[in-house]
């Protein structure tokens, strides 16, 4: 009699106290992003009381992924996570991800048509490509590769235009000579490039040099490797050349590239727009001495793509254990404020926000440095080949570092680099 | 309470019977948390990886059964065989230098008299360091730009990640971490060597190399070869380190067998052909500590 009084009081009492629902989300942010992104958290958990996000940060790239796909498998995921649109095709193919439907949204307050089209409509040829129907990740931002450059150094190699932008950079050639003039005339390294145990980096620029010719590795919704031996070549073959004739830091691993860039070590740097943070908290703790710009990745051949990806927010497909309808509201809720309460502070991030009103906002197009290159950027964004091997992660990555960066190194020839690349490919595509 | 006596084959009263019985009963008891553990954790795995092998089952271990086709692809696939010979020039890389420098260091320590406990105990303490430390550790030893070693020998190498010196680096590393055991086995060895055949020795005029030869090589073999075979064993699991420091670059020339079956398995979803990698990876080792362990053991007849 007495137990059950109890138990009625004890769920009475429960029920008032309205109990907050935990929401674990899983992030590959470290650094500046990292930085940010706890600021997002932090403000939502404090804004309300309903719900509490439980943030944990794993190791990105493929750990990241192989996490997540374990995770699916065995019914034990994160509630939600963020998610590279280049590894979605890889991610549908595993069946790691949960398509939101028009009702998941409105429950954020948001429909498909707020976000970036080209992203969703990239979403949308990858479910068609999977054989599904529906989005399977809401895009938070476009992040790109963009060139930083030391205004210092550049006025004196004399490559500074009056409107504070480098000048004469008009294609391939022109840029190599533009390189090796900073070399001649400053005696520094000119470009702040990482190679060494860091293939997305040199997979970014590649990939650019690639596009810009017009190539492509995607044709009629599978691989297509006929541009590699004569596009494909070039680029690389440019890439080596420089590396030789010492325009490029060699043998540099990605934070040194960073950290030598900003010591004034270097005369520009090619990264991507994630780097913002590290200059700006830099510039304001005053240990960058000199003044720096960014540019969006220029037109060096006939026309200006240029490698692109987009961080998603996404909802692992757990089959096991479907979520509850109050734990996905809650993750909704959490979707939603990420994208409208957290937009701007995640552009900060150099990110392109995805969601529409906050990219349109007079407060991001007024944000600096991003003003400085992210209007072009975002028109030139390309993403990588929607096929799953491709995207952060995946084996393309290691295929780059196994075959591409000796030849920079000069351990192979150009054609040598290509073929096994070639077969690398063809070998993951079965 | 337990007679470990061996009972004599007469027929056996009634009595005595139940008192086998128990005793069987005790010793089953005894040894059954072992065996139940071993099952589970060991043979049981074995068997599913071996089942595993010979279909195209994914991460999650569901897959129709396709025979011995990854045993095909895979005895087909250059890949494979970049990391098995990366797997053996590790192991030319460790098993003999490892030995030897553990011999070595037992030895002179054994001639100390009161610091040889300190002594001791510096040499393997890095054992018991977990492999992420110990791989920081180097990293930043070794770092190009900041490390020790570059800026005491002025070199410009950066070791991990230069084609020639990535192994031998990882090797290094490897023995600096590891070595301290196979001292500890050596010095057992060495204080069981009785004193009477050194001072016989030395009656007969033996002394420095010749002792050495003569003595304590000989009546130290069966230590050598057992830290041999650990050794071998031990390293042809390489993969610890390799991830950690070099993750199997620069292109692909620390790939090493697990790493390998890692990348398939962990990167691209192929855990059949992870699972063949790992069997033929055991069909080796158990071939090899075999024809190791007859070749070596002939010193002792």
């Amino acid at each position: 009699m007495r137990i059950t009084k109890l138990l009625t009081l004890g769920i009475a009492l429960s029920a008032s106290a309205q109990a907050a629902t935990t929401i674990v989300f899983w992030d590959f942010f470290g650094g500046g992003d990292g930085i940010r992104m706890k600021q997002i958290v932090d403000d939502f958990n404090k804004s309300q009381k309903d719900i509490v996000v439980n943030r944990t940060t794993q190791t990105w790239g493929n750990p990241f992924y192989t996490k997540v796909h374990t995770a699916t498998v065995s019914g034990q995921t994160p509630d939600v996570m963020t998610y590279h649109l280049s590894a979605v095709p890889s991610g549908l193919q595993k069946n790691d991800l949960r398509a939101f439907s028009a009702a998941d949204l409105a429950l954020a307050g948001l429909k498909a048509t707020d976000f970036q089209a080209n992203l969703v409509s990239t979403l949308n040829t990858d479910a068609k490509a999977a054989g599904k129907t529906g989005l399977y990740a809401l895009p938070l931002d476009t992040h790109t590769y963009v060139v930083y450059y030391n205004k210092d150094l550049l006025k004196k190699a004399g490559l500074l235009g009056a409107d504070g932008k480098p000048t004469g950079i008009n294609s391939i050639a022109d840029l190599g000579k533009a390189l090796q003039t900073i070399k001649d005339k400053t005696g520094v390294v000119p470009a702040a490039f990482s190679t060494n145990q860091d293939p997305a980096t040199l997979w970014r620029m590649w990939y650019s040099l690639f596009l810009q010719q017009g190539g492509t590795m995607y044709k009629d919704g599978k691989l297509y490797l006929g541009d590699l031996d004569t596009k494909g070549k070039a680029a690389l073959q440019t890439m080596a050349d420089w590396t030789k004739s010492g325009l490029l830091t060699k043998n540099t691993q990605y934070p040194a590239a960073v950290a030598l860039f900003t010591a004034g070590r270097t005369a520009m740097m090619f990264n991507g727009n994630w780097e913002v943070p590290t200059m700006v908290d830099a510039k304001a703790k005053g240990t960058i001495k000199f003044d720096y710009g960014i540019m969006a990745f220029p037109k060096l051949a006939g026309n200006s793509e240029t490698w692109a990806d987009s961080h998603t927010l996404a909802i692992p497909n757990n089959t096991k254990t479907p979520m509850s309808a109050d734990k996905l509201k809650a993750v909704m809720t959490f979707i939603g404020y990420v994208n409208k309460q957290g937009g701007l502070g995640w552009a900060g991030g150099g990110h392109i926000p995805s969601y529409l009103p906050t990219q349109n906002s007079a407060a991001f197009k007024a944000l600096q440095p991003n003003v400085q290159y992210s209007a072009t950027a975002a028109k030139d964004a390309t993403l990588e080949p929607n096929v799953p091997i491709f995207g952060v992660g995946g084996p393309v990555y290691d295929a780059v570092g196994n075959n591409f960066t000796p030849v920079l190194l000069g351990q192979l020839s150009a054609d040598q680099g290509i073929a096994k690349f070639k077969t690398a490919l063809t070998n993951f595509n079965k | 309470m337990l007679k470990t006596a061996p009972s004599r084959t007469t027929v056996l009263s009634p009595q005595k019977q139940v008192q086998v019985r128990k005793r069987w009963l005790t010793a089953a008891l005894m040894v059954a948390p072992f065996v139940l553990i071993y099952l589970l954790f060991l043979i049981y795995p074995s068997l599913r990886v071996i089942q595993l092998s010979l279909t195209n089952a994914d991460l999650t271990g569901v897959g129709r059964n396709v025979g011995l086709s990854n045993y095909t692809k895979l005895l087909r696939e250059p890949t494979f065989y970049t990391a098995l010979l990366g797997t053996l020039y590790f192991i030319l890389l460790t098993v003999v230098p490892n030995t030897l420098v553990g011999l070595g260091l037992a030895l002179l320590v054994m001639r100390l008299r009161r610091l040889r406990n300190v002594v001791l105990a510096a040499f393997f303490l890095p054992q018991v360091l977990p492999v992420s430390v110990v791989t920081s550790i180097w990293n930043w030893m070794l770092d190009s730009n900041f490390g020790l070693v570059n800026s005491v020998t002025g070199s410009t190498i950066s070791w991990f990640q230069d084609p020639v010196w990535a192994m031998p680096a990882v090797a290094l590393v490897t023995i600096w971490w590891t070595v301290g055991f196979n001292v500890l086995l050596f010095i057992a060895g060495l204080q069981n060597i009785a004193p009477d055949i050194y001072e016989a020795a030395a009656l007969d005029g033996a002394a420095g190399w010749r002792m050495f030869r003569s003595i304590t090589w000989p009546n130290l073999w069966p230590v050598t070869s057992l830290i041999l075979l650990l050794q071998l064993i031990a390293q042809f699991k390489i993969f610890d380190q390799v991830y950690l420091l070099t993750g199997g670059g620069p292109f692909d020339k620390t790939l090493v067998l697990l790493l390998y079956s890692y990348r398939e398995g962990f990167q691209q979803q192929h855990g059949g052909y992870a699972s063949a990698i790992g069997v033929v990876l055991m069909v080796i080792i158990l071939v090899v500590s075999g024809v190791q362990n007859r070749l070596l053991n002939r010193g002792e007849r």
